[in-house]
């Protein structure tokens, strides 16, 4: 079906350089998480939600079973798209700025890459406080790394679905 | 069970006692994944996911998209209570909130 298929992600070495920043904060957050029983951290939480609502005892039961586990996985994709990203710092030449990288994901990697963004998401959404779909604040950058990572989300699924 | 067998009960309790006797024990009843709603989510990769982990169609898995979307949310499977826990720790993995419950409660 839709995952068999190599994708190919074009990438600006600024977009690059900003994503591999921000993944690398998001596996501190992860790492700063593992050792809790329950994440203090809102934005961790909302990774590892509770599967029951009406029962305490079977939510504590099933984050024993499965929160370590989630954490361990996003730490691997946020690894795998490290991995894929090119190396560098934010350039500051302008021109280095923008010439382009091209990432090629096959099925696994793109999997992890899918997984990443929207989990970068909801960490952003988080922190932003982000409660409808219409909140937005212009004067608040954080938006703009929320909107962007939600448009290459969506292109890399348009990709993979071969739409493009 | 007709009306018609009970003589003498009123009509209410009737009909109480018959939704009753059609219930099954809770201990019958199967259990669900529910896919509830957030604002963060886009609508593409709610539908990739369900396509994705549980093989539905793209007709099925927008279908279910669209009732989380609106009503809130969507039973995604139904099943034995332990296939539903890994069903729901599945959609967590990919960033959807999901939880386990009994069908019909």
């Amino acid at each position: 079906m839709s995952g068999e298929r190599t994708v190919v992600m074009e990438i600006t070495l600024l977009e690059a350089a900003h994503l591999a920043d921000l993944v690398r904060q998001f596996r501190d957050l992860i790492h700063d998480a593992e050792s809790a029983a329950v994440p203090a951290d809102p934005a961790v939480r909302r990774l590892v939600p509770d599967a029951y609502t009406d029962d305490p005892e079977a939510a504590r039961q099933f984050r024993e079973l499965t929160s370590s586990e989630l954490l361990d996985r996003r730490d691997q994709d946020a690894q795998s798209v490290l991995a894929d990203l090119p190396d560098g710092a934010v350039p500051t030449d302008p021109d280095a700025a923008v010439r382009t990288a091209s990432i090629r994901l096959p099925p696994d990697r793109l999997e992890a890459w899918l997984r990443t963004f929207a989990a970068l998401r909801l960490v952003l959404a988080s922190r932003l406080g982000i409660r409808s779909e219409a909140d937005h604040d212009d004067d608040d950058p954080r938006f703009g790394i929320y909107e962007w990572l939600g448009y290459r989300l969506d292109g890399l699924i348009q990709a993979a679905d071969g739409a493009f | 069970m007709s009306a018609a067998t009970l003589p003498g009960i009123r009509e209410d309790q009737d009909l109480h006692e018959d939704r009753e006797l059609r219930e099954s024990p809770e201990s019958d009843r199967p259990w669900q994944t529910v896919v509830w709603n957030d604002p963060v989510n886009l609508m593409s990769y709610v539908v990739r996911v369900l396509r994705e982990y549980f093989g539905y169609s793209k007709e099925v898995a927008t279908r279910l998209m669209l009732a989380v979307h609106h009503d809130g949310h969507a039973v995604v499977a139904e099943g034995p209570r332990e296939q539903m826990e890994l069903h729901a720790q599945a959609m967590h993995d990919y960033g959807l909130w999901a939880t386990v419950r009994r069908a019909g409660a």
